[in-house]
């Protein structure tokens, strides 16, 4: 019959995807039964069957999997279980065979169902990138899966859609939720030539992006599978109990073998067995880690593995590169002094001599020098250029006749037959050009601001300053003040003079400064740091700083969505530009350390009180498998708890 | 022809549990390297196409009583 055949078809499938909780429920009402009608009624050989029913039910899957680690030569819980319910049954105790079964049984299907939950919290990151994409071929629209599309292809992306590959704006403008790749929840907006992520959400309008990477060549993939390796990998924690259960779980074969002897009591040395399982101690340390690791990832922050979260929770200092971590990284001219020469042809010269210069600061002078919208005041208040200004108006400036950089002191040029030199009060003291004292007042009072002051020299005369500024974020402060208040040193590291560090330092709160650094000197201060005893993370970019960053304990690279190499290789790379995930990072990762801890406090405690309670005879088998199963769910659980951190 | 496959399984409860099938799953014909991970679930293995074939490793996975998913 065709109805009876879908029905068993149906019945099949539902006893497939449910044949754990199935077992579970059979054998509890087997023992239920047995035990009640052994306990109130005089029917003893059928509360018997029931017993026996219920332990080879509940029993058959546990002994097969022991049959196996038999067979594999590993000793684990289950063959233990299985020798402790059929020695049981061979004594009489026929209670106590299906209790233990029973008992265990439930405690890996509960188990089992919470490491589920863990180990799906990336499923919302795979679920991210859809399966197809619009992709403009031939001049027409055409729908294909997501991973065929080709490096270089048009792809069409509708408002309220997901961005299937990873590419360039090309047409079209739109707000985008980048949530899933950075864990920024306000919506970022992207126009002709941004960059744009698999897995994120196009808001707002129609974009054509061209495509950069597409299937497994994506951010958003490279991340998970960073995610999974870190999971994966050991912390020391792990490791050590690893090495440690070698030892431990023969120990016990041998403390059971010895009780055995002296009592002539198998259910003593049986239960000794059951209770002597390392569970607990075993799986909390690795569940407290999947989940903080989880979790950080779903709010932009990856950890590189448990060891690497293990030492972050230990930080106690942080250093943070100051341009472009603490401040926005966007220099702009504050002001320009002219000393007996108009301000605008300081301006103006300063631009020429810097124009083949890449340092931040002569961009910065450059970028005013062509905007005409600048106003120009002589040692005035500051006036701050907009961007728009600078690409609206840019005016032609000449090249230099000739130019050299003096790394880390400014430049000298040649041109219309002057020589031009733009740079700190080091270079003039290198090439001996005299500084007036009206010049340096107005310097020193620029730099008492935070901002950097350079000085302009035509033919060995100070003609005028030009004073930059970076502005701070606005979250820094907030940021340094959360992370003392957790008991962190913050420092700040900065290539600035003295007077412009120590101006910034009061103004974002930071306990400590270190001033006038090279870039290699960065380094050098985080080793004195590391040798002086503290655990340091090191904030910065990810790629001018990379070498600092990996000679901290904890190198923590800003704004990593759009670098492959700071996901790579960072500790910890914060997929967005923002400073308030390291508060975030290092409070999960210190509550990560104390959960490790907890969770092998709890099974070292629970396995020493059960072991006592055996020796002295008040545990039975059934009540230690119950409490050995119970303190594994409870590690993870707590383990769980970092999951909502 | 060497080739790599992967696997979920969500319902190992122990780390032992993970051991075991990785033991089983090496042992098995034209298995060439494996890698099972307790704490994400994840089954990779490397084999021989000629000698191996995934539903080979997922029958295995089965017998030890775990519940094999693709990935």
């Amino acid at each position: 019959m065709k109805g009876s055949g879908i029905n068993a078809q149906l019945v099949t499938r539902y006893y497939r995807k449910h044949r754990k909780a199935i077992i579970v429920s059979v054998t509890g009402l087997l023992y239920a039964g047995g035990w009640s009608l052994g306990y109130l009624t005089t029917l003893d050989t059928t509360s018997t069957t029931l017993l026996i029913l219920a332990a080879l039910v509940g029993g058959y899957d546990i002994a097969k999997t022991a049959y196996h680690e038999v067979k594999s030569r590993t000793l684990g819980i289950k063959t233990l279980v299985t020798l402790a319910a059929v020695g049981a049954i061979g004594i009489g105790s026929y209670w106590e065979a299906a209790a233990v079964v029973f008992l265990f049984a439930l405690g890996s299907y509960l188990e089992g169902r919470t490491m589920r939950k863990t180990r799906n919290a990336l499923e919302e990151l795979l679920e991210m990138t859809p399966d197809t994409a619009t992709v403009r071929r031939d001049g027409e629209q055409k729908e294909v899966p997501a991973r065929e599309v080709e490096e270089g292809e048009i792809v069409i992306v509708k408002p309220g859609e997901k961005i299937p590959v990873d590419g360039d704006v090309v047409d079209g403008e739109s707000a985008v939720n980048q949530a899933p790749v950075t864990g920024e929840s306000a919506p970022v907006y992207k126009a002709q030539a941004d960059g744009v992520y698999a897995g994120t959400v196009n808001q707002e309008g129609a974009l054509e992006v061209r495509t950069t990477g597409a299937g497994s060549d994506t951010t958003l993939q490279r991340i998970i599978r960073r995610v999974e390796e870190a999971q994966e990998a050991q912390s020391p924690t792990e490791s050590f109990i690893d090495r440690f259960a070698k030892y431990y779980t023969p120990g016990i074969i041998a403390l059971s073998i010895t009780a055995y002897a002296f009592t002539q009591n198998a259910i003593l040395s049986l239960t000794l067995l059951v209770i002597g399982c390392p569970g607990a101690l075993v799986i909390g340390p690795p569940v407290s880690i999947v989940s903080a690791i989880g979790n950080a990832a779903r709010n932009g922050v990856l950890m590189k593995g448990g060891e690497h979260l293990e030492r972050a929770g230990k930080i106690d200092l942080v250093a943070f590169d100051k341009t472009g971590t603490l401040t926005k990284g966007e220099t702009i001219v504050a002001d320009v002094a002219g000393f007996d020469t108009k301000a605008s042809d300081v301006l103006e010269l300063a631009a020429i001599a810097e124009k083949k210069s890449e340092h931040h600061l002569g961009e910065a002078i450059l970028n005013a020098a062509q905007s005409e919208g600048a106003t120009i005041t002589d040692g005035g208040t500051a006036t701050i250029q907009t961007d728009d200004a600078v690409a609206t108006d840019a005016r032609p400036l000449p090249d230099p006749d000739d130019f050299d950089v003096v790394p880390g002191k400014g430049v000298v040029a040649q041109y219309d037959g002057c020589e031009i030199v733009v740079g700190n009060r080091a270079l003039l003291d290198e090439r001996e050009i005299g500084l007036p004292e009206d010049v340096a007042v107005y310097v020193r009072e620029r730099e008492t601001r935070g901002e950097t002051a350079v000085h302009v020299v035509r033919d060995g005369v100070v003609i005028g300053a030009i004073a930059l500024r970076d502005e701070l974020r606005e979250t820094a402060p907030s940021v340094i003040a959360q992370l003392q208040d957790t008991g962190i040193e913050t420092v700040m590291l900065t290539g600035d003079n003295e007077r412009t560090a120590r101006a910034v330092a009061e103004e974002v709160g930071i306990d400590d400064y270190r001033a006038e650094l090279f870039p290699e000197d960065k380094q050098t201060v985080i080793e004195e740091f590391c040798e002086a005893g503290h655990v340091v993370a090191m904030a910065g970019d990810g790629i001018n700083d990379a070498p600092s960053l990996a000679t901290a304990d904890v190198g923590v690279a800003m704004g990593a969505a759009g670098t492959d190499t700071a996901i790579e290789t960072a500790d910890m790379a914060l997929m967005a530009d923002d400073l308030e995930r390291i508060p975030y990072a290092v409070v999960l990762s210190k509550a990560t350390r104390w959960n490790v801890y907890e969770n092998v406090g709890l099974a070292v405690l629970t396995v020493t009180i059960l072991l006592a309670g055996v020796l002295t005879s008040s545990v039975t088998l059934a009540l230690g498998m119950l409490v050995h199963e119970a303190s594994v769910l409870a590690v993870i659980l707590n383990g769980m708890r970092l999951l909502r951190h | 022809m060497s080739e790599t496959t992967q696997f979920r399984v969500m319902d190992f409860d122990c780390p032992t549990c993970a051991t075991t099938v990785e033991r089983a799953l090496s042992k098995v014909n034209g298995v060439e390297s494996v890698e099972v991970h307790y704490s994400t679930g994840r089954v990779e293995i490397q084999y021989d196409t000629q000698i191996a074939d995934p539903i080979t490793f997922e029958q295995t996975i089965a017998n030890q009583g775990y519940t094999p998913q693709s990935a």
